[in-house]
């Protein structure tokens, strides 16, 4: 039983990490219409930003300034967000298509610094020894993982508190017509570009924050965490969730975690040792194809507001 | 100093050419982003590995590490991989597209991206595979630059593809008809111009040129799952360096990636040759977004 | 007999908003007819309907007694109705021979060499130019080009959108007494124009169209004349001018 507690824990933080990303992603594309092929690059740079600034020093890495943990985060999302608005910078003024691959090819180039770069970011082996939350329970792992539930789950009620206003906010509303009505957007102009800019590097800073959370939740991070599946797994949490709505992004974050980990768990059960790695490719097929039938049929997601993007 | 380099840039930057022809047609032709096709590539080169096993093992063509089976199992792969391309636009990219939301289909080539790649993990492991596991010996040909029989017959191969690709373009009245329909869909329909026949082509031509770029890195390097996903990038750089819409622009582009990444090996390292195309996409939108070949927006 | 009949036409582009309302409008063999009316009348888009660019929702299309109603636009030209869009008229990438063989891919393979040869003895200006890229002509000659890819395939109704739109006073006369010229060959000519002085000119007869319906048809020469009509739909007073 309590074990069943602790675990419970540790599933809703890693849920309500996907879930925080996901918000994101929603004012990204559900609200702004942006599409974003490198989510996994953004959370990355948000993760390796908050270690390196956070972690007690080492030899052969850049490190050591020990900032406390929340001013990691904050700093997680600055850079981030920074490197968002660049990316926007780049592409916004051109078709929506360049976007995506700028995003892409922002994935493929975070993972490479973050496997090639060692003096910064410790190269295939990653950052350890990322301070944790309440690391003075570490040893109870029921209080340890219901405490770290709790922060997360602050952290993602505040960042879902403030995009629900934003999104309502006039901000909101001159994001929401320029998705809607190309000729606005047109007529705006330059000013059209910046809003589109602005509401990229915020839902970047959204996913950055959630990528040192994550960091800090774990305590360790390598390059394998941020592969594309992770892109691939936040887009159907959203698209399940239904673009546009925040509320339909948390619950598709955690639908489809449990899926996920369900499908993953029966797999390791059923399936014998040696065809493992083959079950698992048949998940990610599996929520390929889901993703695909979801565009076709239900492309206003299962608990959005029932609209659907543009 | 070696100019090695230049060969082997030569070389990969042929197969990113193909690729991106695919790229080009698609993004100009069906107006999206077509994040599967690398996905068409792997499969296609395992699609020839299939067919290959299928005929049996004969002798190869001395010099070349391969006979007349692979070539016959290129062109039956080519087939294989137009009809995926067919089967996919029938059951997914068709239909979104009658909606009328470009980026809606890009969404769906990213899904469909994912499970045609997991799928070949699943059916081939994620481990890499080989044509042949034979070493071939490679003939000095100056300036210390060496060169394989295999090297010189593909590249002699992707000559042939693209000059045909070039006249089909210029010369068929398909060709005009893709030209035309790229440049105003509505007008294409007003002069008479089947517009299910046109993309049909589209999807055929780029999937069939996929699938023998993924051959020729199956020859030449290796066959892996993740084959198609490792170019992506490249093509789509080398897509739009040469400008949208544009054939021997998709083939410049490729060829000046592929020299680019292969300098980057020889003179910064081998880890950094997957951000070459990173930064040249980079300074492509930010200088001249239209390309070399291009002509901007409308 | 009319060989283009058009009863009762709705249309547009989405369901429930109808721009073309219920019009109806006929033209006879070898007949030049005028589509006049005010901004936002829905001439532009019943013949776009009628060429099967905007959803037809109601109606019938005849061509020689024959239901075109259903026929996408790309088979249409097969059946002899071509059309000439108002802008972007011509593939400007490609050449102006190239404009013409594209469009010749409806005839037998056989005679697409022999009529882009009849086409540019009929257009001189445009076999000068022929292995010129056709977005480097200026806007005479690309409506020319636009009209000789129409007729290449030998249509039977030719459609015209504002073909006078952007051009000089001088290449507008040019270019209707090359419309006048077609017509003599036994060609249906339907024009929307909004210069209405140079279109009753060459015209047979007349439809001014409101709110997506036919509201007056008549005679060419007798609608100008009409000072009701002139001064609410045509724009110029009787009594001024």
């Amino acid at each position: 039983m309590i074990d069943l507690l602790g675990y419970g824990g540790f599933f809703l933080s890693t849920a309500l990490i996907f879930g925080l990303i996901a918000l994101g992603l929603n004012l990204q594309w559900g609200l702004t219409g942006l599409f974003n092929v490198g989510i996994a690059g953004f959370v990355a740079i948000g993760a390796y930003s908050s270690a390196i600034l956070t972690t007690p020093e080492t030899v052969d890495r850049v490190g050591g300034f020990g900032w406390p943990i929340v001013a990691g985060w904050l700093a997680a999302a600055a850079i981030t967000a920074t490197a968002a608005a660049f990316t926007g910078y780049a592409t916004l003024r051109l078709k929506s298509d360049y976007l995506a691959i700028t995003t892409f090819g922002v994935a493929v180039v975070v993972q490479l610094v973050a496997l090639n770069a060692q003096s910064l970011t410790g190269g295939p082996f990653g950052v350890a020894f990322i301070p944790r939350p309440f690391a003075s329970v570490q040893d109870q792992s029921v209080l340890f993982n219901l405490s770290n539930l709790g922060v997360i789950a602050a952290v993602t009620l505040a960042v879902y508190l403030a995009l629900e206003r934003l999104s309502r906010s006039p901000w909101g509303r001159v994001l929401r017509a320029l998705r809607e009505d190309e000729r606005a957007a047109i007529a705006l102009g330059k000013s059209a570009q910046s809003y589109r800019v602005q509401a990229f590097a915020v839902g970047g800073a959204v996913m950055g924050l959630a990528g040192a959370v994550q960091a800090h939740f774990i305590g360790f991070i390598a390059p394998d965490n941020y592969l594309p599946t992770l892109t691939f797994q936040v887009w159907a949490m959203l698209m399940v969730g239904g673009s546009g709505s925040n509320r339909g992004a948390l619950l598709g974050a955690i639908v489809v975690w449990a899926i996920w980990v369900g499908s993953g768990s029966v797999t390791a059960a059923l399936v014998p040792a040696d065809l493992q790695a083959r079950a698992a490719s048949l998940q990610i097929v599996a929520i390929g194809v889901m993703l695909c039938l979801i565009l076709l049929w239900r492309p206003q997601g299962f608990f959005g507001s029932g609209r659907s993007p543009k | 100093m070696s100019l090695q380099f230049l060969l082997d840039g030569l070389i990969a930057g042929s197969m990113i050419g193909l690729g991106a022809i695919g790229v080009t047609l698609t993004y100009s032709i069906l107006r999206f982003s077509n994040f599967a096709h690398g996905d068409f590539m792997a499969w296609g080169a395992y699609a020839a590995l299939a067919v290959v096993g299928a005929l049996g093992g004969s002798t190869p063509i001395a010099p070349l590490s391969f006979g007349w089976p692979l070539l016959a199992a290129m062109v039956v792969a080519m087939g294989l991989t137009a009809l995926l391309a067919l089967v996919l636009d029938a059951l997914l990219f068709g239909r979104l597209r009658a909606r009328g939301q470009s980026i809606i289909v890009v969404m769906a080539s990213f899904g469909a991206s994912m499970a045609l790649r997991s799928l070949l993990e699943f059916m081939f492991t994620s481990s890499p595979t080989y044509f042949s596991r034979a070493i071939q010996m490679a003939t000095p040909i100056g300036f210390g630059v060496r060169i394989t029989a295999d090297q010189v017959a593909l590249l002699i191969l992707t000559l042939a593809l693209v000059t045909g690709m070039h006249l089909f373009m210029q010369r068929s009245q398909r060709g005009r008809e893709m030209r035309a329909y790229s440049q105003n869909p509505a007008l294409a329909r007003v002069v008479g111009i089947d517009v299910a026949k046109v993309i049909r082509a589209t999807w055929i031509i780029g999937a069939a040129l996929a699938c023998a770029a993924g051959v020729m890195v199956g020859v030449l390097v290796q066959i892996r799952p993740l084959m198609g996903l490792d170019l992506l990038l490249p093509i789509f750089a080398a897509a739009i360096l040469g400008g949208i819409g544009s054939v021997p622009g998709a083939v410049l582009g490729g060829l000046i990636i592929g020299l680019s990444e292969a300098a980057a090996v020889q003179f910064v390292g081998a880890e950094w040759r997957a951000a070459v195309a990173f930064v040249i996409l980079m300074a492509v939108l930010l200088v001249r977004p239209m390309g070399l070949y291009g002509v901007a927006e409308r | 007999m009319s060989i283009l009949q058009v009863n009762a036409l709705v249309a547009g582009y989405e369901p429930g908003l109808s721009i073309v309302k219920g019009a109806s409008i006929h033209a006879a063999e070898a007949e030049i007819v005028v589509i006049l009316g005010p901004n936002g009348a829905g001439k532009s888009s019943l013949i776009k309907a009628i060429a099967g660019l905007v959803p037809i929702t109601g109606g019938q299309v005849l061509l020689d007694g024959r239901d075109m109603t259903a026929v996408p636009a790309h088979l249409k030209i097969r059946q002899g109705l071509a059309f000439v869009p108002q802008t972007e008229n011509i593939f400007p990438l490609m050449t102006v021979e190239e404009n013409l063989r594209v469009a010749g891919g409806v005839l037998p393979r056989a005679d697409v060499a022999p009529r882009i040869e009849e086409m540019f003895t009929a257009f001189p200006d445009l076999a000068r130019q022929r292995a010129l890229m056709a977005g480097s002509l200026s806007g005479g000659q690309r409506q020319m080009l636009a009209v000789a890819r129409a007729l290449i395939v030998r249509p039977r109704v030719l459609v015209l959108d504002e073909p006078s739109a952007g051009l000089s006073p001088k290449l507008v006369e040019q270019v209707f007494s090359r419309l006048s010229e077609i017509r003599q060959a036994g060609l249906t000519i339907v024009l929307v124009e909004q210069n209405a002085r140079a279109a009753l000119a060459i015209g047979d007869r007349a439809y001014v169209l409101v709110e997506g319906r036919e509201a007056h048809e008549g005679p060419a020469k007798t609608l100008w004349d009409d000072p009701i009509i002139a001064e609410l739909y045509l724009g110029h007073r009787k009594e001024a001018s």
